[in-house]
C-alpha cells in the first residue's frame, strides 16, 4: 500500500465492550485509504457489524481509539457523518412508496430537489426498481429490498461507504452489477468497507481484506496476499492424451501416496484430472514422473492459486493465532 | 439551501412515518366522542360548575387531552423507527441525537396542536364559538406544550428501554387510556367523589391540563392554574431528562 495515500480511517487498538467483561471487539488495528475497497470477513458474531457501528460513531469506543477524516472517533459528530453513507445489515425504511423513499432520504440528507429527482430516476433504473417505484418497501420481495437500501444510500454524497452485507439474497446478475457500480465508484475515489459472507464477492472486489474472529481482526491483507499466506491447497489440473481407465487412476493415486503427497482428487472430467494439494510443486513433478514412467503424454498440467475461500477457512477454523500484519500494514 | 436538521426531521416524521388510517383513528376517535358523548350526555346532565353544559365542560376537556395523542403518534414514530432501523440509519447520517429528539416532541407538539384545531371544528357546531382572549389562548397552548413534553417524554423514554412490540404497546395503551380516564376530562371530581379516585385524579397531570384548560375557557384562572403550570412544567423538564438518558442508552440492533 503506498504510505503516502490519504488515510481515512485509522483505527488503534480498538475495542467495544457491551459490559466489562463482555468485548464485542477488541485490539483492532488498522487503517483504510482514499478510493480502497476493504472488505471485511469474519464468520456470524465475529464483530463486523460492531467495528461498522464504531467506524460510523454510533457506538463509542470502549478502549483503545481512531480517527475518521482525520479526527478522534470520540469528537466526531455531524461534519463527519456527512461524508458517509452506511448500508445496514438490517432492513430501515419508512413508510412510502419506494420512489419516495428515494427522495425523501435525500430531502434529509439536505439534496436539492432537483438533483434528488434525477439521481432518484437513476438509482431506479440502475438497480431495475422502475416496475416497483409506486410500492411500499415491505411489499417487495427480498433481493428488491436489498437493492432498495444500497439505491437509498446512493442519493447522498459521500467519500466513505459502509456496506454491511449488501448482497445478501440477490441473484448473481444483479450483485454482479452491484459490485460493477461500486468497483466504478471506488475508481474514481470512493472509500468502501464491505462486509460479506460471499468470498469469491470479496476477491473480486476488494483491494484489501480484514479476517475477523472472535472480535478480533487476525489478518489484514490484499486477497493475493491473504490467499498465499493462508491458503493450504492450491488447484493442480493435469490434462492428458486420454482418458485414463480407473486401474491407471488408481496407479497413480497410489504412487502420490506413497511420494507422501497431502493430495486429493476433487473432480475426473474426460481426459482431466483436477486435484487439490499442499505442495502443488512436489504434486507436479511426481504426476510428471508418472506419466513418463507410464508412456501416456501429459498435455497439459496448471496450477492455480489457493481460493480465498480455503485462506478464511484455516484463518478462522484453526487454534488462536496472533494478529499477523502483512505487506502494506502497521504493526 | 436545505431546512435545519431538525425541521427536516420533522417533515420526514409527516411525510413517511405515519399511515393515514392510524391518523385517522387517533383524530378520529375524541372528536367522535365528543360528538357522541356531548350530544347524548347534554341530555341526561342539566349543568357542570362553571362550564354549563356538559358539552360546554367536554370540549376543554378533549382539547387538553390531545396532547395525549401526539405523545401517542410521536412514541409510535420512535418506536417504529427502531423497529424498523430508521434510528440506527438517522443516527450514522449527518444528525445528532439531540436533534433527533427535539425533532421528535416537536412533532408531539404539532400532532397535538392539529388534535387541538380538530377538537375546536368538530365542538363548533355543538358548544359555539368561544370567545377567548389572546392570553387565554396562549395559557391553553402553553399547557398543551408543556403536556405533550411530558407525555411525549415519558413515551418516548419507555420507547427507548423496551424491545418489544408488544410491551410497549400494550403498555402506551393502558398509559392512555388510564390517564384519560382517571382524569377531569370527562367527568369533574367533585364533593362526592371517593376520596381515593380524587387523590389518583388529582395526581395525574392530565387533570391539570384539562382544569387549566377549562379554567381559560370560562375565563376563571386562578392560583390553582398557576401551579398546576408549574407542576406540568417540572414533570415535563423530568421526562425529557429521562428521554434524554435513554437516548444515551439506547441500544441498536432488532427489536421484535
Amino acid at each position: 500500500m503506498n504510505p503516502s495515500r490519504e488515510v481515512i480511517v485509522r483505527a488503534t487498538d480498538l475495542g467495544y465492550a457491551y459490559r466489562p467483561d463482555r468485548f464485542a471487539v477488541r485490539g483492532l488495528h488498522f487503517q483504510l485509504y482514499r478510493g480502497e475497497v476493504f472488505g471485511l470477513l469474519g464468520r456470524n458474531g465475529a464483530g463486523k457489524t460492531t467495528t461498522v457501528r464504531l467506524l460510523t460513531t454510533l457506538l463509542p469506543p470502549t478502549e483503545g481509539g481512531g480517527t475518521l477524516f482525520g479526527k478522534d472517533l470520540r469528537q466526531c459528530g455531524r461534519a463527519e457523518r456527512a461524508r458517509i453513507g452506511v448500508v445496514l445489515q438490517s432492513e430501515s425504511l419508512d413508510f412510502v412508496s419506494v420512489e419516495n423513499n428515494l427522495r425523501l432520504y435525500a430531502f434529509l440528507w439536505g439534496v436539492p430537489r432537483e438533483v434528488a429527482k434525477s439521481r432518484a430516476e437513476e438509482m431506479l433504473e440502475l438497480f431495475e426498481l422502475g416496475p416497483v417505484r409506486a410500492r411500499k418497501p415491505w411489499a417487495l420481495s427480498g433481493g428488491e429490498r436489498r437493492r432498495f437500501q444500497v439505491a437509498r444510500e446512493l442519493m447522498h454524497e459521500m467519500e466513505l461507504l459502509f456496506l454491511d452485507e449488501p448482497t445478501v439474497g440477490l441473484d448473481a446478475l444483479t450483485r454482479s452489477r452491484i459490485l460493477d457500480y461500486l468497483a466504478d465508484r471506488a475508481r474514481r475515489g470512493l472509500t468502501i468497507v464491505f462486509t460479506t459472507h460471499i468470498l469469491h464477492e470479496a476477491d473480486r472486489l476488494c483491494d484489501r481484506i480484514g479476517v475477523m474472529r472472535d472480535g478480533r481482526l487476525l489478518t489484514v491483507g490484499s486477497p493475493a496476499e491473504i490467499k498465499r499466506t493462508y491458503g493450504r491447497l492450491r488447484t493442480v489440473e493435469a490434462g492428458f492424451e486420454r482418458e485414463l481407465s480407473g486401474p491407471e487412476a488408481n496407479d497413480l493415486e497410489r504412487l502420490l501416496a506413497l511420494e507422501g503427497e497431502s493430495f486429493s482428487i476433487v473432480e475426473r472430467r474426460g481426459d482431466l484430472l483436477v486435484f487439490r494439494a499442499g505442495n502443488a510443486e512436489s504434486l507436479v513433478a511426481d504426476v510428471v514422473r508418472w506419466a513418463q514412467s507410464r508412456g501416456i503424454e501429459l498435455e497439459r498440467i496448471a496450477v492455480s492459486e489457493a481460493t480465498l475461500e480455503d485462506a478464511f477457512v484455516k484463518l478462522v477454523s484453526e487454534a488462536p493465532a496472533p494478529a499477523v500484519p502483512l505487506a502494506g500494514e502497521e504493526p | 439551501m436545505s431546512l435545519p436538521p431538525v425541521l427536516r426531521l420533522v417533515v420526514r416524521n409527516f411525510r413517511a412515518s405515519i399511515d393515514p388510517i392510524t391518523l385517522l383513528v387517533m383524530f378520529g376517535q375524541p372528536a367522535f366522542l365528543i360528538v357522541i358523548l356531548g350530544t347524548m350526555f347534554n341530555q341526561l346532565i342539566p349543568s357542570v360548575g362553571a362550564s354549563g353544559s356538559y358539552v360546554a365542560f367536554l370540549v376543554p376537556g378533549m382539547i387538553a387531552s390531545q396532547m395525549i395523542t401526539g405523545a401517542v403518534l410521536a412514541g409510535r414514530i420512535f418506536w417504529l423507527d427502531r423497529r424498523w432501523s430508521m434510528v440506527e440509519q438517522i443516527f450514522s447520517g449527518p444528525f445528532r441525537r439531540a436533534e433527533y429528539l427535539a425533532a421528535l416532541l416537536l412533532t408531539t407538539l404539532l400532532f397535538s396542536l392539529v388534535g387541538v384545531g380538530i377538537m375546536a371544528l368538530v365542538a363548533l357546531p355543538l358548544a359555539g364559538l368561544p370567545r377567548i382572549s389572546g392570553v387565554e389562548l396562549g395559557v391553553i397552548l402553553a399547557t398543551i406544550a408543556l403536556g405533550a413534553t411530558f407525555f411525549g417524554g415519558l413515551l418516548i423514554a419507555l420507547g427507548g428501554r423496551i424491545r418489544s412490540a408488544n410491551l410497549y404497546f400494550t403498555i402506551q395503551s393502558l398509559l392512555q387510556y388510564f390517564l384519560i380516564f382517571i382524569s377531569t376530562v370527562y367527568y369533574p371530581v367533585t364533593a362526592t367523589t371517593p376520596e381515593v379516585l380524587r387523590v389518583v385524579v388529582y395526581a395525574n397531570p392530565l387533570t391539570y391540563a384539562a382544569n387549566t384548560v377549562r379554567d381559560a375557557f370560562t375565563h376563571s384562572f386562578g392560583p390553582s392554574d398557576l401551579t398546576a403550570g408549574s407542576v406540568l412544567a417540572v414533570l415535563a423538564a423530568l421526562t425529557f431528562l429521562l428521554a434524554i438518558l435513554s437516548f444515551r442508552r439506547l441500544e441498536f440492533g432488532p427489536v421484535q
